[in-house]
């Protein structure tokens, strides 16, 4: 009996520190078009079938920039990426708000393996937001 | 006298000495008057302790007395044997306050652990946004958002557009 009440004791610290850990996030600003060679980086296979199951016209897509940021909870990260400025903020259980300046502001979960895609000001380009790989 | 002339005295008195020795005692008490006076002294005490001692007897016979013993020993014996069982809700009950007080501290862990709910404060529309559902607000009235959500792999697309977008950006040519 003593030994499981110390067992739950240390899966509640555990998760209470698991609760307060940083959020790891990547934002890609990625080019879409329909001709198979450009300057950047193609996409991730993993990332390049999410987007072609999107309804988006085009079927190559290449990594513009990239950049990887943790964010503890109700911190905050300023970028601009493909003419967009743009403020993410942890809003604690693997939940973000993506606010892009002059447009709008969306509120997404962001757990392992989701993805959030938004345009941005530059043509045919937007942003791929989700959990960076560890 | 000595310690030791007294025990000699004692030995004598209890048959213990050999026979020389013995009368050489018996001389000696005989010379000597304190050393009579001693032995006729511990010769009274035991004659008054022989006379004196309980002499106990059991009104029955030995194999009577323990066969008494006996029968009652094994009439005990199948009351002992047939205590009352504990019954299995009684079990039960002795298990399950444990284990809910267990379970009960691991479902306030895995809240704690999902932030579910996340405090006091929160406002209906944050607690709406809680679950897996994307929340778009646009910051200028001509500006549009369509939001496209593909459950399986886990993505949503957000598209913005505006009347200042160029018709390249525009969600109608960016969308199928």
């Amino acid at each position: 009996m003593t030994k499981l009440v110390c067992a739950a004791m240390f899966f509640l610290l555990l998760a209470a520190m698991t609760a307060h850990a940083d959020l790891k996030l990547e934002a890609q600003l990625v080019l879409g078009t329909n001709e198979a060679q450009t300057n950047g980086t193609p996409v991730s296979p993993q990332i390049e079938k999410k987007l072609k199951r999107l309804p988006l016209k085009w079927g190559s897509y290449f990594v513009i920039s990239s950049q990887q940021f943790s964010l503890a909870k109700n911190e905050t990260n300023y970028m601009v990426l493909g003419g967009s400025e743009m403020i993410v903020k942890n809003l604690g259980g693997e939940r973000v708000e993506l606010t892009l300046i002059d447009r709008g502001k969306i509120t997404q979960s962001l757990h392992k393996g989701q993805t959030l895609v938004t345009n941005v000001k530059d043509e045919n380009s937007f942003v791929v937001l989700r959990q960076a790989d560890k | 006298m000595n310690l030791e002339q007294q025990l000699k005295l004692q030995a004598f008195l209890d048959g213990e000495l050999p026979e020389c020795e013995a009368r050489e005692i018996l001389a000696w008490t005989q010379r000597d008057s304190a050393a009579a006076s001693l032995l006729a002294e511990l010769r009274n005490t035991r004659a008054a302790m022989v006379k004196s001692e309980p002499h106990l007897s059991v009104p029955e016979s030995r194999e009577f007395f323990w066969s008494k013993i006996e029968r009652e020993i094994q009439r005990l014996e199948p009351q002992a044997a047939s205590t009352p069982k504990v019954s299995i809700f009684t079990a039960l009950r002795h298990w399950l306050l444990p284990a809910s007080a267990v379970v009960t501290i691991i479902i306030a862990g895995m809240i704690v652990h999902f932030e579910f709910p996340n405090n006091a404060t929160k406002t209906v529309v944050e607690n709406v946004a809680d679950a897996d559902t994307t929340t778009v607000e646009t910051t200028l009235a001509s500006t549009d958002a369509t939001t496209y959500r593909d459950a399986s792999e886990g993505t949503t697309l957000v598209w913005f557009s505006s009347a200042d977008d160029s018709p390249a950006q525009n969600k109608k040519s960016a969308i199928n």
